[in-house]
């Protein structure tokens, strides 16, 4: 199949690969048509974290629906959808099997490419969809649920990993210590609630690796914070809350720091759900203000697992690759792997 | 649902049946099976239908916009292999604008033996050493189903053949896994078919289509008959990349 991939090249965008069921039509790989999201986000409440079943069976009862509305609100009809993206991993197998399958299967009624994404990198082009001037090379700093990852952005398509976490992802860490304090889920959110009332420099929890390298971790500071609260029963939760965030901030942005410098980047972006973290935000912007760079800064439903993402990361590589064969899979480990030497 | 011209007597039925470990494809109407893809193991189900499904038409000459309806298999099943079967079959409905039916899996294992004279009891492996099942008889015209679909132990199964008292045939992967203590527990035949398939699917829903019995894409639902198993796994989630994540994504 040959495609013709430029600036009319209009992709539809799938995404199930973990508790968002999301559709969106991008056109010319930057220009956000439709964007629908459906968050699971109070089936999976009352359990603590993305029950993968529950999760699953949601997927196939909303995708329809989703892609529906999708094209309504677009405005488009069928026949001038140009190819069908799709996040293929990392996930929860279960979940990525219904967006794939209904992918696949949509681009053989509609006799177009199909294109399978991996999500890592589609939540690269996050920032990239809202600020098409971007001026790279940038490093994105990857930061949700389920990885932390330093990145070099040289062009489309073309990147290296430079740093990422040994232990737990920062979105993890949150989750855990939100459940610890008894703040409930998702964690993020919570935490950060909370730490508006608390004071950030009450408690001066660890920061792993702080002064060197690029990787992160993040399974001491969890840990310091369980102690911590188990050796002083009467601390105050805020204080508790606002330090652990700061020390994550911190990291992450010493971290981020340190590889724009080594890369000699232009910018700063950020991505992946821990980046909708109003504190993480500030301290990039301060950041990139004092080191002289550009910072990039997605919306918050940006941030979040959405499918403009995959529609735009579909388009960069039907591009490069063309399309991807119909006898893809779901990869649930998939990794973000450097297009060139590290 | 827009029923066009393409969904009367003549009409064309593409059928997807991944309900257990098979991967089967049919396209029929009412000269019968027209063409039909099987593969019982190998490459998983997500892997292997949309190929399956390319091949069965190219083989049978016919293009995906000649189609009338798409039938599925609604279950019971292997969940995470039903579910791939559903998505691409409604995927298909929505693209095509299509009705659709859905059939039971126990309804699929039964029809072939729609002309026996015992209670037809197909049996699918439903895991964790339970079973779903069914039960049915002959009547004029077809099949009756004679006891609802449900899922339990195999000792459960056993007891409610013995409840029966009749001749009974079992039949289904589910039969072949627990063949000696279903036959220890209570006499009875079991059939050499293993798994449902997409030909009995597309000859159960062209009877259906006659009789206008189809729904929209969007009405076509899974039959789980088990609640989801609701442990999170935090390791293989945090391996598998995902999460509830704090803020997640
Ligand atoms: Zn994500």
């Amino acid at each position: 199949m040959n495609v013709d991939v430029d600036g009319d090249t209009l992709i539809l965008g799938i995404e199930t690969s973990c508790d968002e069921t999301a559709a969106a039509l991008v056109m010319g790989g930057s220009d956000i048509v439709s964007t629908v999201v459906s968050s699971q986000v109070e089936l999976h409440a009352s359990f603590g974290g993305v029950v993968p079943e529950i999760a699953s069976r949601a997927h196939l009862e909303l995708l329809n629906p989703v892609i529906a509305r999708a094209m309504v609100e677009a405005g488009v009809r069928d026949d001038r959808i140009d190819a069908v993206a799709c996040t293929i991993g990392p996930g929860l197998v279960g979940a990525l099997l219904v967006g794939v399958s209904a992918a696949k299967a949509l681009a053989l009624a509609w006799d177009v490419p199909f294109v399978g994404v991996n999500h890592l990198e589609a939540h690269l082009y996050a920032a990239m969809l809202e600020d098409p001037s971007v001026e790279l090379p940038v490093v994105v700093l990857l930061a949700s649920g389920g990885h932390t990852l330093l990145v070099e952005m040289r062009e489309p398509g073309r990147y290296r990993l430079l740093g990422q976490t040994i232990d737990d992802a920062a979105g993890e860490a949150f989750d855990k210590v939100a459940r610890f304090l008894g703040l409930g889920y998702p964690g993020g959110p919570a935490v950060e609630q909370v730490a508006h009332e608390g004071d950030p420099a009450a408690i001066a929890f660890p920061r792993a690796m702080r002064n060197e390298g690029l990787d992160v971790s993040f399974s001491g500071l969890k840990t310091a914070v369980l102690n911590h609260v188990r050796d002083h029963p009467d601390v105050d939760t805020a204080d508790v809350a606002a330090s652990f965030q700061a020390a994550v901030v911190d990291v992450l942005v010493v971290k981020a720091r340190r590889a724009a410098a080594e890369v000699d980047a232009k910018g700063l972006a950020l991505g992946g759900g821990v980046a909708a973290n109003s504190a993480l935000r500030e301290a990039v912007l301060d950041a990139c203000m004092a080191d002289g760079l550009r910072a990039y800064l997605p919306s918050r439903s940006m941030c979040t697992d959405n499918a403009a993402m995959i529609a735009a990361a579909g388009w960069h590589r039907l591009r490069l690759d063309g399309p991807s064969p119909l006898d893809t899979g779901a990869y649930p480990n998939l990794r973000l792997t450097s297009t060139e030497p590290t | 649902m827009c029923a066009g011209e393409r969904t009367g007597h003549n009409v064309l039925i593409l059928g997807i049946e991944t309900a257990t470990q098979q991967v089967s494809v049919a396209i029929g109407g009412h000269e019968g099976v027209l063409g039909l893809f099987e593969v019982a193991r190998g490459r998983r189900h997500a892997e292997t239908l949309i190929p399956a499904i390319e091949f069965v038409c190219r083989q049978a000459d016919i293009t995906l916009d000649e189609l009338g309806l798409v039938a599925v298999d609604v279950g019971p099943g292997l969940f995470t292999g039903m579910r791939v079967g559903l998505a691409a079959a409604k995927a298909l409905g929505q693209a095509l604008r299509v009705p659709m039916i859905g059939i039971s899996s126990l309804d699929l294992l039964a029809f072939p033996h729609r002309r026996s004279d015992r209670v037809v009891v197909p049996v699918i492996d439903a895991r964790k050493g339970e079973v779903f099942y069914a039960m049915y008889r002959q009547v004029p015209g077809g099949l009756q189903q004679v006891a609802a679909p449900r899922v339990g132990p195999v000792e459960e199964l056993v007891a409610d053949l013995l409840a029966r008292s009749q001749d009974v045939l079992c039949t289904g992967v589910g039969a072949h896994r627990y063949r000696e203590q279903i036959i220890d527990g209570f006499h009875c035949e079991i059939a050499d078919t293993a798994f449902p398939s997409a030909g009995p699917l597309v000859q159960l829903a062209h009877a259906r289509a006659l009789r206008e019995e189809w729904v929209s894409p969007a009405d076509i639902c899974p039959v789980y008959l088990r609640a989801p198993d609701a442990r999170i796994n935090w390791a293989t989630r945090a391996r598998a990349g995902t999460g509830g994540g704090a803020h997640r994504a």
